[in-house]
């Protein structure tokens, strides 16, 4: 196989990029958009830190090659603050302090928001299947499923 | 107590400071953390999130083998490689071919041997990533294999593979209190039993990165997710051969750290540098979590023999204790830092545990294996002699037919008792309250039930159970070298910068260190920015470890500010007409106490400071009280003050498979004064579901010395979906010589939950699990073997 032209719109702007066959997606968005605020914990699909939302649904980017990202639409972390004005689960996950590293914390706050945009009225053990493909090592996920319930409550206002 | 002011003397300074939490303006409150906008953006940038244009790529070759000679290494095929830069062998080392945190024993490259599964023998610097990992196909190194050994019991005997040529016992520690056979003699019931202990992974997020760039000068600059950039520096300037002052270290915000990046930003640090100083050209590195699984340390797996004796009553009469610590292949954090820092002599000091002992021996050897090496890893040796010490304690309250939580009152620390080092803890000592709230609010007496009988469990098919265990850790690191400094610079804005070489790994450290630095000057959170800990610019601040930052940091963040502010108060002085010592500074005014209608900007004062050419900064700097121990005898005061705390668990056993679901965890602390409540809670739930981890589920599998689950599909770590309630509480015994009455909590959550959840799962179905994890199959052979 050889390169090929694929199109994606990434939080709302439509991009054209030329890509290797074996370019993963989250090469793609880090290294040729500069968007490094998806990150990378072990390129194996496992620790849910590359998450992105792609066509509505969280996927693990480090697992997606980008020629499959053709033609889709791509929200990541850069995407979620909207004209200055940071989204209810940014603003929730600052205000109950469900950030510590960090280095999760994109993967987290979309994963919840896949979940919100699917179920608005989350249950306690929906949000934790929401987020249970993300690794946190840090904050023993409590203040960040805090963050989620609040934020559901605040989308839903 | 509203109003009390206390005399606490910092080193030569004595210093006032509000007892009353209602005086204060920003300590005590839950302010949001300052990097917390930049993370929920995706903004903050980590080290693999820098430009990578104009760096080259470095990569290490490593071994095989577990035990090995090296014969002979030949890089002809890789150096004609194109976009191959360098490849180093041991003889392109300048300077000392050694790193480590305390003992300089692991080579930067290997040259005569290796002696672990991962062991670097040759660098690999190339224009591209591919070129590096194809270049490292084409390195041929001849191996004589040798024998190897993978066990610290094994490794003691005469005759075992040598991994060192001094031999495999680096160090011995004891603790000799009273004379244990007469104790054992006095004492009724006696338990005795083995422990151990697994390796297990800091698992911290984020990958190891370093970016290292050579200077026209003779300098060289290194970046990167560094735990303690001060240790960095002190092992590149060695390796290069050049002073420490041609070394610039630069922090980048961890990604975790929890004691691994102590080591792991050596390791990388170092290697980076010596290629970029060979290749005169930027080289950057990234360690795969492969690499980083099967090359950095981890915690210490540790063999415990433990010795209880008791009177009827409940009355401990003496303790035994040998632990086999294993080492690895090198030294890393395991060996003394004189007097009683280095993991080892933590782990035997802590054995014993919170409890008055009157007869106490204890022997603790420390051994290098052909394993993967231990290293500082969240409680750093206390996690592995507190399960043993918590749960041979309720061993013995079941020989004794007491309630465990009877048993712990009984015997444990309050003021004024004597450790078994000797120490008497004279301040600051909250455990029994810590048991009390916790068992209040867990209703401990209304839900513990003697263990059931084999009958009553095989009757249901889940079976609840709760347990608990109590813990304390020190706040410093037990060396003589346990200074740090601060600089705290006003401007004429009212606006402050902070210099401190404490790092931000997540735990909130600069969040809490700006809250010090705005209460004491009198200014807001947001007028106080902490600049990247860059060893050019911030003064020695020691390593980010040992629960020591917001204590020991936090003093010198005092004495700095009121240096500074001694400048600001007498420019106020000169423009309200007051003396000096009655302005009080507050919220950005500074007004008389006496008339708090008279009053000035904080700004305004800070302008005339500079136009009247007054002192703008103020430095800092506060080491504890000098630490004493002696290793032959365990005698001394080690640590000058402890965080206690009581953790209470209840957990769901499934009798048919031996599944065990932790339902709540109910966690009460000891430390005394929060500087910022939900950061502390944060420090809580995070270290208590990661002493679920090391419960239930983690541990670093070796065969014949090498990592069977490198990544995470293999290593397990607690999802959300093992997230159990958690109720963390906070209880405040000032302590006397902390910022604000501040001890340390960075640690003290992971130790104790994993012996209150096992001992939940004894509590449950009946049977004990001495050997971590408890995974599912491991409870349900236990229960089985139980019933057969």
């Amino acid at each position: 196989m050889s390169k090929s032209v694929i199109q994606m719109e990434v939080n709302g702007r439509s991009v054209s990029l030329e890509v290797e066959p074996d370019e993963m997606l989250v090469d793609v968005l880090r290294e040729r958009m500069g968007l490094t605020g998806t990150k990378v914990g072990c390129r194996e699909g496992e620790c849910g830190v590359c998450s992105v939302i792609l066509n509505g649904k969280l996927v693990p980017s480090c697992l997606i090659p980008a020629m499959k990202a053709d033609g889709g639409k791509i929200l990541t972390v850069e995407g979620l603050e909207k004209d200055g004005e940071l989204h209810p689960l940014q603003k929730e996950f600052l205000n109950k302090a469900a950030i510590q590293c960090g280095f999760c914390t994109p993967g987290m706050l979309l994963s919840a928001k896949a979940l919100l945009d699917e179920n608005p009225e989350p249950t306690l053990n929906e949000i934790k299947i929401g987020i249970s493909g993300v690794l946190c090592r840090c904050t023993g996920y409590r203040k960040i499923i805090q963050a989620i319930e609040s934020a559901a409550k605040s989308v839903r206002s | 107590m509203k109003g009390e002011k206390r005399k606490v003397i910092l080193k030569e300074k004595k210093v006032e400071i509000p007892l009353a939490k209602e005086e204060l303006e920003v300590v005590g409150k839950q302010v949001i953390r300052k990097d917390g906008y930049e993370k929920v953006t995706g903004r903050l940038k980590f080290g693999a999130d820098f430009d990578k244009a104009g760096f080259l790529h470095g990569k290490v070759l490593r071994s095989p083998h577990a035990h090995a000679l090296i014969k002979k290494v030949d890089v002809e095929k890789a150096k004609a490689l194109p976009g191959v830069v360098a490849i180093l062998t041991a003889e392109d080392v300048p300077g000392r071919n050694g790193f480590g945190a305390i003992i300089p024993d692991q080579p930067v490259i290997c040259g005569e041997k290796v002696r672990f599964i991962g062991d670097g023998v040759a660098l690999v610097a190339a224009e591209s990533e591919e070129a590096a990992i194809e270049a490292l196909k084409l390195i041929d190194v001849e191996y004589e294999p040798l024998s190897a050994v993978f066990s610290p019991v094994e490794a003691m005997k005469p005759g075992a593979p040598k991994v060192h040529e001094n031999g495999n016992l680096l160090t011995t520690v004891r603790i000799r209190k009273g004379d244990t056979e007469k104790g054992f003699q006095e004492a009724e019931v006696i338990v005795e039993q083995t422990y151990s202990l697994p390796f297990v992974e800091h698992a911290y997020m984020e990958p190891d990165v370093a970016m290292a760039i050579p200077h026209e000068d003779g300098t060289i600059t290194v970046k990167g997710p560094m735990q303690a950039p001060f240790t960095v520096r002190r092992n590149i300037a060695p390796v290069l051969h050049i002073p420490i002052s041609k070394v610039q270290c630069v922090q980048t915000h961890l990604g975790g750290g929890f004691g691994g990046k102590e080591d792991s930003s050596i390791d990388i640090g170092v290697r980076a540098a010596l290629l970029a100083w060979k290749t005169k050209r930027p080289v950057r590195m990234e360690y795969e979590r492969e690499e980083v699984t099967l090359s950095t340390a981890k915690r210490h797996p540790m063999i415990i023999q433990c010795k209880v004796g008791a009177k009827r009553d409940g009355t401990l009469t003496a303790l035994e204790g040998t632990i086999y610590n294993e080492q690895g292949a090198y030294a890393s954090l395991g060996p003394i830092i004189p007097p009683a820092g280095g993991t080892h002599a933590h782990a035997v000091i802590m054995l014993p545990g919170p409890y008055v002992i009157p007869h106490v021996k204890v022997d603790g050897y420390l051994v290098y294996t052909n394993h993967p090496y231990g290293g500082a890893m969240r409680g750093f040796g206390a996690p592995q002699v507190n399960f043993v010490h918590e749960s041979i304690i309720d061993e013995l309250a079941e020989a004794l037919q007491m309630n465990p939580y009877d048993l712990r009152m009984k015997n444990c620390f309050e003021l004024g008792s004597v450790t078994a080092t000797g120490q008497v803890l004279d301040q600051s000592i909250a455990l029994k309250e810590t048991m009390r709230s916790a068992a209040d609010q867990f209703e401990w007496f209304k839900r513990w039930r003697p263990p059931p009988s084999k009958e009553e469990v095989e009757k249901v098919e889940k079976r609840r159970g709760v347990g608990m265990a109590i813990g304390w850790y020190r706040t410093s690191i037990g060396t003589f070298s346990d200074g740090c400094g601060a600089n705290v610079y006003v401007h004429e804005d009212g606006s402050v910068i902070l210099h401190t070489g404490i790092t931000e790994m997540g735990q909130g450290s600069h969040t809490v260190l700006a809250q010090i630095a705005a209460e004491e000057l009198g200014v807001r959170i947001e007028d106080v920015r902490i600049v990247v800990p860059d060893t050019d610019i911030v003064p020695e601040a020691g390593p980010t470890v040992g629960s020591r930052s917001t204590t020991l940091m936090g003093n010198a963040i005092i004495m700095a500010s009121q240096a500074v502010k001694a400048s600001i108060l007498e420019a106020a002085s000169e423009i309200l007409g007051v003396p000096a010592e009655r302005l009080v500074a507050r919220n950005r005014l500074i007004f008389d106490r006496d008339d708090q209608t008279r009053g000035v900007e904080f700004k305004e004062a800070a302008r005339r400071a500079l136009a009247t050419g007054k002192r703008m900064m103020g430095q800092g700097w506060w080491a504890p009280p000098r630490p004493s121990f002696d290793v032959e005898t365990g005698q001394g005061y080690p640590y000058f003050v402890y965080t206690y705390n009581t953790q209470m668990a209840e957990v769901e056993v499934d009798t048919k498979t031996g599944h065990v679901e932790v339902i709540k965890v109910v966690a009460c602390f000891d430390i005394g004064r929060a500087i910022n409540p939900i950061l502390v809670e944060g420090q809580i739930e995070g270290g208590i579901m990661m002493g679920l981890g090391y419960a239930m589920m983690e541990e670093v599998l070796l065969k014949e010395g090498k990592v069977q689950n490198l990544n995470f599909q293999d290593y397990m770590i607690p999802t959300a979906m093992d997230a159990p309630e958690i109720v963390p509480m906070i209880l405040e015994d000032p302590n006397r010589y902390g910022p604000f009455g501040a001890k340390g909590i960075g640690e003290m959550p992971n130790i104790p939950t994993a012996p209150a959840i096992i001992n939940a799962v004894a509590n449950a179905v009946g049977v004990r699990i001495r050997d971590l994890p408890a995974h599912s199959e491991k409870v349900f052979h236990a229960m089985r073997g139980r019933r057969g």
